[in-house]
Protein backbone atom coordinates (compact mmCIF):
# COMPACT_ATOMS: atom_id res chain seq x y z
CA UNK A 1 0.00 0.00 0.00
CA UNK A 2 1.60 3.73 -1.28
CA UNK A 3 0.28 6.27 0.35
CA UNK A 4 0.97 9.80 -1.00
CA UNK A 5 1.21 13.17 0.99
CA UNK A 6 0.47 16.22 -0.83
CA UNK A 7 1.37 19.96 0.57
CA UNK A 8 1.49 22.62 0.35
CA UNK A 9 5.51 24.22 -0.10
CA UNK A 10 4.57 27.33 1.08
CA UNK A 11 2.79 26.96 3.51
CA UNK A 12 4.21 23.40 5.00
CA UNK A 13 2.00 21.13 7.61
CA UNK A 14 4.70 20.24 10.45
CA UNK A 15 2.64 18.48 11.73
CA UNK A 16 2.13 15.36 9.14
CA UNK A 17 5.65 15.95 8.04
CA UNK A 18 7.28 15.03 11.17
CA UNK A 19 5.14 11.96 11.06
CA UNK A 20 5.83 11.22 7.99
CA UNK A 21 9.24 11.28 9.10
CA UNK A 22 8.80 9.08 12.21
CA UNK A 23 7.03 6.07 10.20
CA UNK A 24 8.72 6.46 7.33
CA UNK A 25 10.58 2.92 8.33
CA UNK A 26 7.42 1.41 8.35
CA UNK A 27 4.66 2.78 6.17
CA UNK A 28 5.34 3.55 2.52
CA UNK A 29 4.51 7.27 2.31
CA UNK A 30 5.84 9.88 -0.40
CA UNK A 31 5.44 13.22 -0.35
CA UNK A 32 4.68 15.58 -2.97
CA UNK A 33 4.17 19.10 -3.05
CA UNK A 34 0.96 20.55 -4.99
CA UNK A 35 -1.56 23.10 -3.54
CA UNK A 36 -3.39 21.58 -0.53
CA UNK A 37 -2.94 19.60 2.23
CA UNK A 38 -4.05 15.84 1.03
CA UNK A 39 -3.32 12.23 2.44
CA UNK A 40 -3.94 9.89 -0.59
CA UNK A 41 -4.58 6.24 0.82
CA UNK A 42 -6.96 5.17 -2.50
CA UNK A 43 -8.55 6.50 -4.93
CA UNK A 44 -11.56 6.79 -3.18
CA UNK A 45 -10.14 7.72 0.15
CA UNK A 46 -8.25 10.52 1.25
CA UNK A 47 -7.80 13.07 4.23
CA UNK A 48 -7.66 16.65 3.96
CA UNK A 49 -8.06 17.37 8.10
CA UNK A 50 -4.02 17.17 9.54
CA UNK A 51 -5.38 15.88 12.31
CA UNK A 52 -7.14 13.04 10.47
CA UNK A 53 -4.02 12.88 8.39
CA UNK A 54 -2.04 12.53 11.53
CA UNK A 55 -3.89 9.74 12.96
CA UNK A 56 -4.24 7.34 10.52
CA UNK A 57 -0.37 7.24 9.85
CA UNK A 58 -0.15 6.44 13.54
CA UNK A 59 -2.50 3.85 13.62
CA UNK A 60 -1.23 1.98 10.64
CA UNK A 61 2.16 1.78 12.33
CA UNK A 62 0.98 0.84 15.52
CA UNK A 63 4.43 -1.01 16.35
CA UNK A 64 5.99 2.83 17.05
CA UNK A 65 3.40 3.55 19.61
CA UNK A 66 2.95 6.92 18.94
CA UNK A 67 -1.00 6.33 19.61
CA UNK A 68 -0.04 5.84 23.64
CA UNK A 69 -0.05 1.94 24.83
CA UNK A 70 -3.82 1.83 26.42
CA UNK A 71 -7.16 3.63 26.04
CA UNK A 72 -6.47 5.96 28.59
CA UNK A 73 -3.47 7.15 26.83
CA UNK A 74 -4.69 7.03 23.91
CA UNK A 75 -7.65 9.16 24.90
CA UNK A 76 -5.04 11.59 26.18
CA UNK A 77 -3.54 11.75 23.14
CA UNK A 78 -6.42 12.53 20.99
CA UNK A 79 -6.86 15.32 24.26
CA UNK A 80 -3.69 16.85 22.78
CA UNK A 81 -4.86 16.54 19.15
CA UNK A 82 -8.25 18.73 20.02
CA UNK A 83 -6.05 20.85 22.00
CA UNK A 84 -3.43 21.72 19.40
CA UNK A 85 -5.94 22.54 16.84
CA UNK A 86 -8.23 24.91 19.02
CA UNK A 87 -6.32 26.41 21.40
CA UNK A 88 -2.67 26.62 19.44
CA UNK A 89 -3.72 27.28 15.88
CA UNK A 90 -7.33 28.76 16.64
CA UNK A 91 -7.57 32.26 17.91
CA UNK A 92 -8.82 31.62 21.28
CA UNK A 93 -6.93 33.26 23.84
CA UNK A 94 -2.93 31.97 23.73
CA UNK A 95 -2.20 32.80 27.06
CA UNK A 96 -4.28 30.94 28.83
CA UNK A 97 -3.54 27.52 26.59
CA UNK A 98 0.26 28.40 26.87
CA UNK A 99 -0.53 28.30 30.90
CA UNK A 100 -2.27 24.93 30.31
CA UNK A 101 0.02 23.50 28.83
CA UNK A 102 2.80 24.61 30.77
CA UNK A 103 0.95 23.40 33.76
CA UNK A 104 0.80 20.08 32.55
CA UNK A 105 4.24 19.73 31.64
CA UNK A 106 5.87 21.09 34.61
CA UNK A 107 5.72 16.74 35.91
CA UNK A 108 6.11 15.69 32.50
CA UNK A 109 9.18 14.52 29.93
CA UNK A 110 6.67 13.78 27.41
CA UNK A 111 2.89 14.86 27.16
CA UNK A 112 1.48 11.13 27.19
CA UNK A 113 3.20 8.14 29.03
CA UNK A 114 6.86 8.07 29.24
CA UNK A 115 7.75 8.19 25.45
CA UNK A 116 7.12 10.16 22.47
CA UNK A 117 3.55 9.87 21.57
CA UNK A 118 1.58 11.80 18.45
CA UNK A 119 0.51 14.05 20.89
CA UNK A 120 3.94 15.71 21.31
CA UNK A 121 4.58 15.91 17.62
CA UNK A 122 0.97 17.93 17.30
CA UNK A 123 1.68 20.16 20.26
CA UNK A 124 5.04 21.00 18.57
CA UNK A 125 3.95 21.63 15.17
CA UNK A 126 1.30 23.91 16.19
CA UNK A 127 3.62 25.92 18.53
CA UNK A 128 6.15 25.90 15.90
CA UNK A 129 4.03 27.38 13.67
CA UNK A 130 2.81 30.00 16.06
CA UNK A 131 3.86 33.58 16.16
CA UNK A 132 2.12 34.15 19.41
CA UNK A 133 4.50 30.97 20.84
CA UNK A 134 7.63 32.57 18.52
CA UNK A 135 7.10 36.20 20.24
CA UNK A 136 6.66 34.58 23.84
CA UNK A 137 9.90 32.34 23.14
CA UNK A 138 12.27 35.40 21.75
CA UNK A 139 12.52 37.00 25.09
CA UNK A 140 13.24 35.21 28.12
CA UNK A 141 10.42 34.70 30.66
CA UNK A 142 6.93 32.75 31.68
CA UNK A 143 5.96 29.21 30.63
CA UNK A 144 9.68 27.67 31.79
CA UNK A 145 8.43 24.28 31.39
CA UNK A 146 7.16 24.43 27.46
CA UNK A 147 10.36 26.10 27.05
CA UNK A 148 12.19 23.26 28.01
CA UNK A 149 9.74 20.93 26.17
CA UNK A 150 10.21 22.36 22.86
CA UNK A 151 14.05 22.87 22.61
CA UNK A 152 14.11 19.08 23.87
CA UNK A 153 12.32 17.78 21.08
CA UNK A 154 13.71 20.14 18.42
CA UNK A 155 17.01 18.85 19.33
CA UNK A 156 15.71 15.11 18.20
CA UNK A 157 16.35 13.72 14.88
CA UNK A 158 13.01 13.78 13.57
CA UNK A 159 11.81 17.67 14.33
CA UNK A 160 15.83 18.78 13.40
CA UNK A 161 15.21 17.13 9.79
CA UNK A 162 11.88 18.60 9.60
CA UNK A 163 12.80 21.70 11.39
CA UNK A 164 15.88 22.38 8.72
CA UNK A 165 13.30 21.29 5.35
CA UNK A 166 10.22 22.94 6.42
CA UNK A 167 10.07 25.06 9.21
CA UNK A 168 11.79 28.39 7.63
CA UNK A 169 8.76 28.58 5.30
CA UNK A 170 6.85 28.54 8.16
CA UNK A 171 8.34 31.12 9.63
CA UNK A 172 8.25 33.50 6.65
CA UNK A 173 4.58 32.38 6.12
CA UNK A 174 3.60 33.02 9.41
CA UNK B 1 25.26 -0.57 48.09
CA UNK B 2 27.82 0.25 45.48
CA UNK B 3 27.95 -3.16 44.44
CA UNK B 4 24.56 -3.81 43.88
CA UNK B 5 24.34 -0.62 41.85
CA UNK B 6 27.42 -2.11 39.54
CA UNK B 7 25.58 -5.00 38.62
CA UNK B 8 22.28 -3.01 37.89
CA UNK B 9 24.67 -0.85 35.60
CA UNK B 10 26.23 -4.05 33.69
CA UNK B 11 23.00 -4.89 33.01
CA UNK B 12 21.44 -1.80 31.71
CA UNK B 13 24.56 -1.44 29.28
CA UNK B 14 24.01 -5.17 28.13
CA UNK B 15 27.48 -6.28 29.52
CA UNK B 16 26.78 -10.40 29.62
CA UNK B 17 29.96 -11.16 31.66
CA UNK B 18 29.10 -9.78 35.53
CA UNK B 19 32.46 -8.58 36.91
CA UNK B 20 33.42 -9.70 40.65
CA UNK B 21 34.08 -6.97 42.82
CA UNK B 22 35.25 -6.25 46.56
CA UNK B 23 35.65 -3.61 48.72
CA UNK B 24 38.00 -1.41 50.41
CA UNK B 25 37.81 0.21 54.01
CA UNK B 26 35.17 1.22 56.72
CA UNK B 27 33.19 3.02 53.74
CA UNK B 28 33.08 0.18 51.34
CA UNK B 29 34.59 1.57 48.29
CA UNK B 30 34.42 -0.88 45.37
CA UNK B 31 36.88 -2.07 44.27
CA UNK B 32 37.42 -4.55 40.36
CA UNK B 33 40.23 -6.33 39.44
CA UNK B 34 39.91 -6.06 36.04
CA UNK B 35 41.95 -8.71 33.88
CA UNK B 36 44.50 -6.60 31.71
CA UNK B 37 45.70 -4.36 33.89
CA UNK B 38 45.50 -2.91 37.78
CA UNK B 39 42.83 -2.89 39.95
CA UNK B 40 40.61 -0.22 39.78
CA UNK B 41 38.71 2.01 42.77
CA UNK B 42 35.86 3.91 43.23
CA UNK B 43 32.12 4.32 42.43
CA UNK B 44 32.71 6.55 39.72
CA UNK B 45 36.17 5.14 38.08
CA UNK B 46 34.28 1.51 37.50
CA UNK B 47 31.32 2.98 36.28
CA UNK B 48 32.74 5.08 33.59
CA UNK B 49 35.16 2.02 32.88
CA UNK B 50 31.84 -0.05 32.41
CA UNK B 51 30.70 2.51 29.96
CA UNK B 52 33.90 2.00 27.77
CA UNK B 53 33.44 -1.29 27.78
CA UNK B 54 30.08 -1.76 26.78
CA UNK B 55 31.26 0.87 23.47
CA UNK B 56 28.85 3.07 24.86
CA UNK B 57 30.99 6.30 24.64
CA UNK B 58 27.92 8.88 24.37
CA UNK B 59 27.06 7.88 27.73
CA UNK B 60 29.89 9.58 29.19
CA UNK B 61 28.77 12.86 26.73
CA UNK B 62 29.51 13.61 23.10
CA UNK B 63 30.92 17.07 23.01
CA UNK B 64 33.79 18.41 25.55
CA UNK B 65 31.09 20.49 27.08
CA UNK B 66 28.85 17.82 27.83
CA UNK B 67 31.38 15.05 28.83
CA UNK B 68 32.63 17.92 31.53
CA UNK B 69 28.98 18.25 32.94
CA UNK B 70 28.88 14.29 33.04
CA UNK B 71 32.10 14.36 35.02
CA UNK B 72 31.09 17.46 37.33
CA UNK B 73 27.86 15.21 38.33
CA UNK B 74 29.27 11.80 38.94
CA UNK B 75 31.70 13.96 41.47
CA UNK B 76 28.99 15.81 42.91
CA UNK B 77 27.34 12.40 43.36
CA UNK B 78 29.96 10.49 45.41
CA UNK B 79 31.25 13.68 47.02
CA UNK B 80 28.01 15.66 47.67
CA UNK B 81 24.90 13.25 47.77
CA UNK B 82 26.35 10.10 49.62
CA UNK B 83 26.45 10.28 53.22
CA UNK B 84 25.53 13.57 53.00
CA UNK B 85 23.61 14.76 56.62
CA UNK B 86 20.27 15.37 56.52
CA UNK B 87 20.02 19.15 57.01
CA UNK B 88 21.50 19.56 53.82
CA UNK B 89 18.78 17.27 51.99
CA UNK B 90 17.01 19.84 51.82
CA UNK B 91 19.86 22.29 49.80
CA UNK B 92 20.72 19.41 47.86
CA UNK B 93 16.89 19.22 46.36
CA UNK B 94 16.47 23.18 46.02
CA UNK B 95 19.73 23.07 43.93
CA UNK B 96 18.60 20.23 41.78
CA UNK B 97 15.20 21.38 41.26
CA UNK B 98 16.69 25.11 39.68
CA UNK B 99 19.43 23.23 37.59
CA UNK B 100 16.53 20.84 36.21
CA UNK B 101 13.97 23.48 35.51
CA UNK B 102 15.33 23.82 31.84
CA UNK B 103 16.93 20.41 30.91
CA UNK B 104 15.22 17.32 30.78
CA UNK B 105 18.93 15.23 31.35
CA UNK B 106 21.35 15.86 34.07
CA UNK B 107 23.82 17.07 30.68
CA UNK B 108 21.11 18.67 28.56
CA UNK B 109 18.90 17.09 25.84
CA UNK B 110 20.25 13.53 26.16
CA UNK B 111 20.80 10.27 28.39
CA UNK B 112 24.14 10.14 30.02
CA UNK B 113 25.89 7.82 32.92
CA UNK B 114 25.22 11.05 34.95
CA UNK B 115 21.67 10.08 35.01
CA UNK B 116 22.08 6.86 35.86
CA UNK B 117 24.23 7.44 38.48
CA UNK B 118 22.72 10.43 39.77
CA UNK B 119 19.05 8.61 40.19
CA UNK B 120 21.05 5.39 41.93
CA UNK B 121 21.97 7.84 44.56
CA UNK B 122 19.16 9.86 45.13
CA UNK B 123 16.66 7.20 44.88
CA UNK B 124 17.01 6.50 49.32
CA UNK B 125 16.08 10.54 49.56
CA UNK B 126 12.92 10.03 47.14
CA UNK B 127 11.67 7.23 48.83
CA UNK B 128 11.27 9.60 52.04
CA UNK B 129 9.72 12.40 50.13
CA UNK B 130 6.12 13.39 50.65
CA UNK B 131 3.91 13.82 47.91
CA UNK B 132 3.60 17.41 48.94
CA UNK B 133 7.37 17.51 48.99
CA UNK B 134 7.79 15.87 45.71
CA UNK B 135 5.13 18.47 43.90
CA UNK B 136 7.62 20.98 45.60
CA UNK B 137 10.46 19.82 43.52
CA UNK B 138 8.58 19.19 40.43
CA UNK B 139 11.53 19.57 38.37
CA UNK B 140 13.57 16.77 40.31
CA UNK B 141 10.29 14.58 40.33
CA UNK B 142 9.79 15.15 36.62
CA UNK B 143 13.44 14.21 36.03
CA UNK B 144 13.41 11.05 38.62
CA UNK B 145 10.08 9.85 36.90
CA UNK B 146 11.73 10.33 33.76
CA UNK B 147 14.91 8.22 34.82
CA UNK B 148 13.29 5.38 36.25
CA UNK B 149 10.93 4.87 33.27
CA UNK B 150 13.90 4.90 31.17
CA UNK B 151 14.39 1.79 29.45
CA UNK B 152 16.95 -0.97 31.25
CA UNK B 153 17.61 1.79 34.06
CA UNK B 154 15.37 0.99 36.97
CA UNK B 155 17.18 -2.77 37.96
CA UNK B 156 17.36 -3.35 42.35
CA UNK B 157 15.84 -0.17 42.84
CA UNK B 158 11.74 -0.12 43.20
CA UNK B 159 9.72 2.10 41.58
CA UNK B 160 8.41 5.30 43.49
CA UNK B 161 4.80 6.55 42.52
CA UNK B 162 5.44 10.18 41.49
CA UNK B 163 2.41 12.12 40.34
CA UNK B 164 1.99 13.83 36.65
CA UNK B 165 -0.68 16.30 37.44
CA UNK B 166 -0.30 18.98 40.16
CA UNK B 167 -2.17 19.03 43.41
CA UNK B 168 -0.96 21.43 45.65
CA UNK B 169 -0.26 24.93 44.25
CA UNK B 170 -1.86 26.30 40.52
CA UNK B 171 0.66 28.50 40.35
CA UNK B 172 3.96 27.17 39.11
CA UNK B 173 6.54 26.32 41.35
Amino acid sequence: MALTLTINAGNPPLGPLLVTELVKNSVNVSVEEGKDTMLRISDSVHFNDVNSITRYLVRVAPSLGLYGSNLMEQTEVDHWLEFSARRISGQSSLTAAFEDLDKALSLRTFLVGHSLTLADLCVWAALKGSAGWQAVQAKPGPFPHIRRWFSFLGSQTPFTAVGNKWAKSVVASG
Amino acid sequence: MALRELSSLEKSLGLKKPNKYSTQGDKKVPVLQSNNGPSLTGLVTIATHLVREANRPELLGSTAEQRAVVQQWLEYRVTKLDNCPKEEIKTILQDLNQYLEDKVYMAGDTFTLADTLMYYGIHRIMVDLAVQEKEKHANVSRWFDHVQHYPGVRHHLPLLVVLRNRLYTSGHH
